[in-house]
């Protein structure tokens, strides 16, 4: 029974280690054959990056990326999900406005960029909102799309017996756009750290992304690894946080 | 008046007025624009009347269709390389347990990596060249194919396989003709996404290494005051960003009807 299960682990888990040391094998050799200008090995990436860390650098640096993202996230989704929801109840005021926040959506904010940084200049502010129109698109065109998959028959059935507007949100509006809200906002995560990184890199260099840009001019390939590495990571929490709270809300939708 | 003709009529009358509604928002949301800009702006900021006025100035400039033709150029190339690579490998990690569970981190990862904070690695790789937008533009599409293609693979009934191969046909040919046509609405789903991110990885490599192209029109207007221009190459932008959403849609449901586009696509 025990050596099953452990053959079964080891047939589960087997693949996953062995390609995790062969990628970081490869990375090494690929690393010590090639120009350090081009391709640093892991080993000098690790080093490199506890050397970040040691001087406290990536630290302060992490703290301001993440002030950032936190903050054009939390804007984000408290603006989207409201105003979503509102154009969920206002039937008419949806469809005159669907179709413009689906262009928005599909528009890429990166292009916005220029105009925010002659307008508005270099500080917290420029930045914020650069997150946040990656950021609440997502939110808004999810939470619309739930809007529509409500049946119409479930608000009549709900007015004839002469539910409450509190009642109808409880009941109906929330439990049926909430999970596609938190589908936005799983995407608003993915965007909002392109955003973050965007903002960083074109409009005043903070954070993460300053890392990498100084790394990047003093020829410092081990930084900008070590940096892409972290921001790497980063994403794949972020994302799995993502999934995990959209999870959390798909288990009452159908 | 019949059924029918009724029914016709009501359809007709709430067409009429959500087109209505759609004209009304859109024209309140152009005018509080414009007004906004005319209140607390100074004069070189973009305001609806002055990008319309410019429309007609821009898109004969020679040196926006040059711009937007390289960027375009760009994007199909990457596009292309993209497919040519994610398909094959998607097929691959679906089919094959060993491919998935040795691959799926690291596809999954590389999707999850912002693709932005690539540049100042393939700028330093590529140059401030072509190139280096290519390589971008590559890095933002292939992965979401990877992941859709293995998705669709993984996803073909037993069924189906299990014929093909009482039938004795090879895997090669089952994996053709049998998978591939069935992992297709998530191919296409795939690139629908694919394409998004490969216009904003064009986009943000000109800005970033300042080569030729939409992005690089943009922004050397807006530096130069001319927003009312740049924002014509925004709106091209969006009427890519739309136009692309809008074909990968119809095209799914001309050619594939029977498939309801799944809710889990990024």
């Amino acid at each position: 029974m025990r050596t099953q299960a452990v053959q079964a682990a080891l047939n589960r888990h087997a693949p996953f280690v062995l390609s995790l040391l062969a990628g970081a094998a490869l990375w090494e050799i690929a690393g010590r054959n090639a120009s350090p200008a081009f391709l640093v090995p892991l080993s000098e990436t690790l080093v490199r990056l506890w050397e970040l860390t040691a001087s406290g650098q990536l630290g302060a640096q992490a703290l301001d990326s993440a002030t950032l993202f936190v903050t054009g996230l939390a804007l984000a989704v408290a603006v989207g999900m409201p105003l979503g929801l509102l154009l969920a109840r206002v039937r008419a005021l949806r469809v005159g406005i669907e179709p413009y926040v689906m262009i928005l959506y599909a528009t890429p904010m990166v292009a916005l960029i220029p105009f925010i940084l002659a307008l508005m200049g270099f500080g917290f502010g420029p930045k914020v909102l650069v997150v946040f129109l990656f950021a609440v698109f997502p939110v808004l065109y999810n939470t619309i799309e739930g809007a529509r998959s409500i049946k119409p028959e479930l608000i009549e059935v709900a007015r004839a017996y002469r539910s409450s507007e509190s009642a109808l949100w409880r009941e109906v509006m929330l439990p049926y756009t909430l999970p596609y809200t938190m589908t936005g906002v799983r995407q608003a995560i993915g965007r909002g750290l392109v955003g973050m990184v965007a903002a960083e890199f074109f409009l005043s260099s903070t954070g993460l992304g300053q890392l990498i840009m100084t790394a990047s001019q003093n020829f410092d390939t081990g930084g900008v690894f070590a940096i892409i590495l972290i921001i790497g990571l980063l994403g794949v929490a972020l994302m799995r946080l993502g999934l995990f709270i959209e999870q959390r809300f798909a288990r009452w939708r159908n | 008046m019949t059924d029918a003709a009724i029914s016709r009529h009501q359809a007709r009358a709430w067409l009429s007025t959500a087109a209505l509604s759609r004209l009304v928002c859109g024209l309140v949301l152009l005018l509080s624009w414009e007004i906004a800009v005319r209140a607390f702006a100074p004069a070189y900021v973009a305001k609806p009347s002055g990008v319309l006025a410019a429309i007609p100035r821009v898109i004969v400039d020679p040196a926006f269709l040059q711009a937007t033709g390289i960027t375009l150029a760009a994007v199909a190339e990457g596009l292309a390389i993209a497919l040519a690579a994610g398909i094959p490998l998607g097929l691959a990690m679906g089919r094959s347990l060993i491919v998935d569970r040795s691959l799926r981190h690291y596809v999954n990862g590389f999707y999850a990596v912002p693709m932005i904070v690539v540049l100042p690695l393939v700028s330093l790789w590529f140059g401030y060249s072509g190139a280096a937008r290519l390589a971008t533009i590559v890095f933002a599409a292939v992965f979401s194919i990877i992941i859709n293609v293995a998705d669709g693979a993984r996803s073909v009934p037993k069924d189906y396989l299990e014929v093909a191969s009482s039938f004795r046909s090879r895997r090669l040919r089952a994996m053709v003709d049998i998978v591939l046509p069935s992992a297709t609405p998530y191919l296409l789903a795939g690139l629908r996404l694919a394409a998004g991110r490969a216009l904003i990885g064009a986009v943000v490599a000109e800005f970033f290494t300042a080569i030729g192209g939409l992005g690089y029109f943009i922004l050397y207007n807006s530096r130069t005051y001319k927003h009312d221009e740049a924002f014509v190459g925004v709106l091209l932008l969006a009427a890519f960003g739309v136009g692309f959403e809008l074909f990968v849609a119809t095209s799914t449901r001309r050619f594939l009807p029977w498939y309801r586009r799944d809710e889990h696509a990024n």
